[in-house]
Parts: C-alpha cells; structure tokens; sequence
C-alpha cells in the first residue's frame, strides 16, 4: 500500500489528490477479495447466480452554475438543467473508469447523493463493482451501474432482465409570480394557479423526458426504481426543481421467467407483512 | 363532484409519445415489478397529474362546529384535477389501471393559501389483452403496493379504483363557563367528540359513495389521515382513502402460508 503513507500536519490538498489519483492508475486488476459495503445476505445472492464483488467504486462531479441563475427569469434555467445533466454523466463516467479498472462488469447498490446549491450542483455516485466470478475485464463503456441493491439485481436476472445503466433527467423552471391585481382578486376563491401548475409540469415533463432519453439510448426496455425529487429549492423561492433517476433494464432472456412468489409468514417482530427473501 | 378540465398541459405530449413505443417507465421496485409481471400485468409508464391550487377563505363562528363547506369543495376539486389528469395519461397509453398511488400535498412559499396536490402511480396493462377498465370505462387506480396488488389478486379480488372522501371541519371553542366548570373534574366534552365523530362519518360516507358508484363490494386498506394543513388547531381535515374492490373469479383456495424465521437480523 505504498499510496497510503500517514500524511503530514499541514495537508496539501492538491498534492494528496495526485497521490491518490496516482495510486488508484497504478493498481493492477484485483484477483483476491476486495472491499465492498455489501451484507453477507447480499453477497450470498450474488453468489448465488456466478457473481462476486470487487471493490468499492465512486465517482463525484460538481458543476458550477452561473450567479444569480435563480431568482428572475421566464421559463426553464437551462443552464441548471445542463449542469446537473453533465454532473451526473461525468460522475458516472467516472465509476464505469474506476469498475473496468478493478475488472468489474458492473456497479450495482449505487448510492445516488445530490444536491443542489445555489452556486453548484453535486452528484455523488458509490456502489460495489460486481462481475461473474473469475471473467475477464471489459472496457469502461461495457460497465453497467445500477442503483438496484444486490438483491434486487440477483432477482432480476434470476426473472431473465439486465440492468444497463442509470438514465437521468433535470429539470428547474421558474414559477411566475402573479400580479398584485390577481392576487388579490383570488384571495377569497377556489382557483387552480394555473400559471403555477404549468410550470410544474414543464419542470416534470422535461426532467422525464430527458430520462427516457437516456434509457433509449442505452437500448432498454423499461426503467425500474424510478426516484423522484421534486419541490422549491431553499435558496430560490420561485424556481421548482425536478429530477428523476433509475436503472434501465432489458429483457436478455427469450422470454420473463416466473420467480413464483411463496406466501410466507414471518416469525420475526418486524411489521413486515411479506417477507421478499422467499422470492430468491 | 367537480368540473373538471380535460386537457392535459401541453407538456406531456412529447413524453407520452414517446412510452408509446414501447419504454416503460416505473417507479416500482424490482420486487413489486417482478410480482406484477407474475399477475400478468406488464407497467407501460410512470404517470402523474398535479394541480396548483389556491384555497378560498371562509369565515368560522368562534363558537360554532361546522362544516367548512369551501374549503372540502377545495380540497376535493384539487385532488380530483391531479387524480383525472393521472387517468388521462393512463388512459392515453393504453393502459388498464394505475398501480401503487400516491396522493400528496406540497406547501411552498409562493403563498400560504396555495398548495400543490399531486397523483403518481404506475400505469400497467394485463399481458392476456383483455379490457380490465372499471364500470366507468375508465382505467382502475388502486393505491396498494405491488405486493400488496398480488395478494389481493390471489383472493379472487380486483380492484375498481381509489376512492376517497374528505371533509374540512371547523370544531367549536368551549366557552369560558363551560371551561370554568369542567376545571377539575373528569369528564367527557361532548361537543368536541360530537364535532370529530361528523366530521369523520362525513368523510367516510362520501368514501363509501364513490365505491358504490364503481359497483364495488368493499374497500380495502382504508387510511384515515387527520391534519390541520394550515388553517390552525380548531379547523381539521379528515381525508379518508381507500381501494374499491369488487370480486371478480368465483371460489378461490387460498394456499396455506409456509411459517418461516428469518435469518435476517
């Protein structure tokens, strides 16, 4: 471990960026047991259809966006939308460089963080680089990530379904004030804020769109898991963010296998009422 | 219970059009995924509807439980504008029924009296072609889960749609004498349980009626949500929300549960 000596009282940031970068290109393929945040149930799935984990792969990216973006506008911000696009694809661009680099084939469990802040916009990825036991390496661009946890990979591919990728869309649009006249005016009624409402399904309607996109492109069937996070940001109040992400997945078998589902009753104290461990 | 407008924003064209090619969006787990495709379904798109809505103001009498007959109108149309304009998408894909919804309300700070009501689910159709559309001609909605749909399915049961009723119910203040005189003794405040027991029984009703509309024989996973959004601590909304079933295959065996413990911690 010759990257990781105890580093010195005052720390040189940049120096420790190129140390590390410098340890993670030396590193050879691993053969033996590497790190991974999986369970032990997690890893015994895997193992049970020809797989194993690799290593612990991320990827992080963070974007700038221009000052005073937020607060006056018509429309959609573009430019924000653009950013955390471009974010997230170079975050992943970066774990898909660091699972073909362990000699993974894919990256599952991947944590997805954002967040959004008036001056940038910060994607962190972080999952378990996974392959069939003893493969050999692929290039980066033939490297899945997935943020279905290892069990519901092992479930999926037991079903006959391949995750492909992540495909993501955002989407920020500024919410129109309205005028004193109307404000006033509808203070005492039942109205629907139309202006308001419109703006909440361009935001969403762009951000989905823009996901579909991504899953097109990557060939899928269908995107499961989607996640959704939507809503004003604390920063700006007359702007709505929207963003989704989730795996895109496509059928690589003739036809969906039946997994069969048993009824089981748990003894466990848990308020589980079904107990998905039966399915595997 | 509202006129409600039929179009869509323009927006969704573009999105739709393209789920109609034959990618499917969804946001069920793998788990709920795999057990819907086990009940012969196939999930054709995510779908929504969302409506922004401003509250009309109606003045309570300080001693007086009544209903806030503005304010249910409001919360009523709003939900229905989000819930039609999510069957309208579904509708539009093709699509038998809406699995897995979720009926929720946002605040912002554009305005206090303004709230955001929003319907997501998962538009599905059966792999067999056969129409499953409810008495109404419309696709089913059903806010149970995946897992939960297939297990209701096992039961002979299908479900017809999500119903809910709702009442805004302003409860009276007691007076200073009736305060007075109840200072120290245990007693039961009637006006108050009287106020909560309509109030609850209105909503409920107006459940119950929407089932019957859809020629359903029950309704299961009924959730009784009381909140006070933000009209103070005297004015509450029941909402009461359910899935409408009707039985649909004759008799059915149940298979016996396999008892099992788990290893997980």
């Amino acid at each position: 471990m010759s990257g990781l000596e105890a580093t010195s009282s005052s720390l040189d940031v940049k120096a420790e960026v190129r140390r590390a970068n410098a340890f993670l290109a030396e590193k050879p393929p691993t053969t033996g047991a590497g790190t991974s945040d999986l369970s032990i149930d997690e890893e015994l799935n895997l193992h049970s259809i020809g797989w194993e984990p690799v290593e612990l792969v991320s990827g992080l990216s963070v974007f700038s966006t221009p000052a005073g973006l937020w607060n006056w506008g018509q429309g959609e911000i573009v430019m924000a939308g653009e950013a955390h696009q471009r974010a997230f694809v170079s975050a992943s661009q970066r774990l898909h460089n660091e699972a073909a680099k362990v000699g993974a084939h894919g990256v599952v469990g991947v944590h997805v963080e954002r967040q959004v802040y008036s001056t940038h916009i910060e994607i962190s990825l972080l999952g378990t680089a996974v392959r069939p036991v003893g493969a050999k390496p692929v290039d980066a661009s033939g490297v899945f990530v997935s943020d279905l946890s290892a069990r519901d990979f092992t479930l999926l591919m037991v079903a006959g379904w391949q995750p492909l990728g992540l495909a993501s869309g955002a989407s920020f649009v500024y919410a129109p004030r309205r005028n004193v006249g109307t404000a006033l005016q509808q203070k005492s009624q039942n109205v629907e804020l139309t202006n308001y409402t419109e703006a909440m399904y361009s935001a969403r309607e762009t951000a989905m769109e823009r996901m579909q996109r991504d899953a097109i492109a990557l060939k899928g069937d269908g995107v499961v898991e989607v996640k959704l996070v939507e809503g004003p940001m604390r920063f700006a109040g007359h702007a709505v963010g929207f963003a989704v992400w989730g795996t895109v997945v496509r059928l690589t078998k003739e036809s969906h296998h039946s997994v069969a589902p048993l009824k089981v009753v748990s003894l466990n104290d848990t308020d589980v009422a079904f107990d998905t461990a039966a399915l595997a | 219970m509202s006129d409600v407008t039929s179009d869509l924003p323009q927006a969704t064209g573009h999105r739709l059009e393209e789920l109609e090619k034959g990618l499917f969006t969804s946001d069920l787990s793998v788990n709920e995924f795999l057990l819907i495709k086990e009940v012969g379904f196939h999930p054709v798109g995510f779908v929504m509807g969302s409506s922004i809505y401003h509250t009309g103001i109606q003045t309570r009498k300080w001693g007086q439980s009544l209903e806030l007959t503005k304010l249910t109108e409001a919360m009523y149309n709003a939900r229905e504008l989000a819930m039609t304009r999510m069957e309208e998408e579904a509708a539009e894909l093709g699509a038998d029924g809406v699995v897995g919804v979720r009926l929720t309300v946002n605040y912002y700070d554009w305005g206090k009296d303004a709230a955001e009501f929003i319907a997501v689910g998962t538009a599905v159709t059966a792999e067999d072609g056969v129409s499953r559309l409810n008495k109404l001609g419309k696709p089913f909605t059903s806010d149970l889960s995946g897992q939960d749909f297939w297990t209701l399915l096992q039961t002979g049961y299908f479900p017809q749609g999500l119903v809910m009723g709702t009442c805004v119910y302003h409860i009276a203040h007691r007076g200073i004498g009736q305060t007075l005189g109840t200072t120290g003794q245990n007693v039961e405040l009637p006006n108050f349980t009287q106020a909560l027991y309509e109030a609850r029984e209105l909503a409920m009703t107006r459940m119950q009626d929407e089932a019957t509309q859809l020629g359903a024989t029950g309704i299961v996973g009924v959730r009784l949500e009381e909140k006070s959004h933000q009209w103070g601590s005297h004015t509450i909304e029941f909402l009461s929300l359910g899935t409408a079933v009707l039985k649909t295959s004759g008799d059915v065996t149940l298979a016996k549960p396999v008892t099992i413990i788990t290893l997980d911690g």
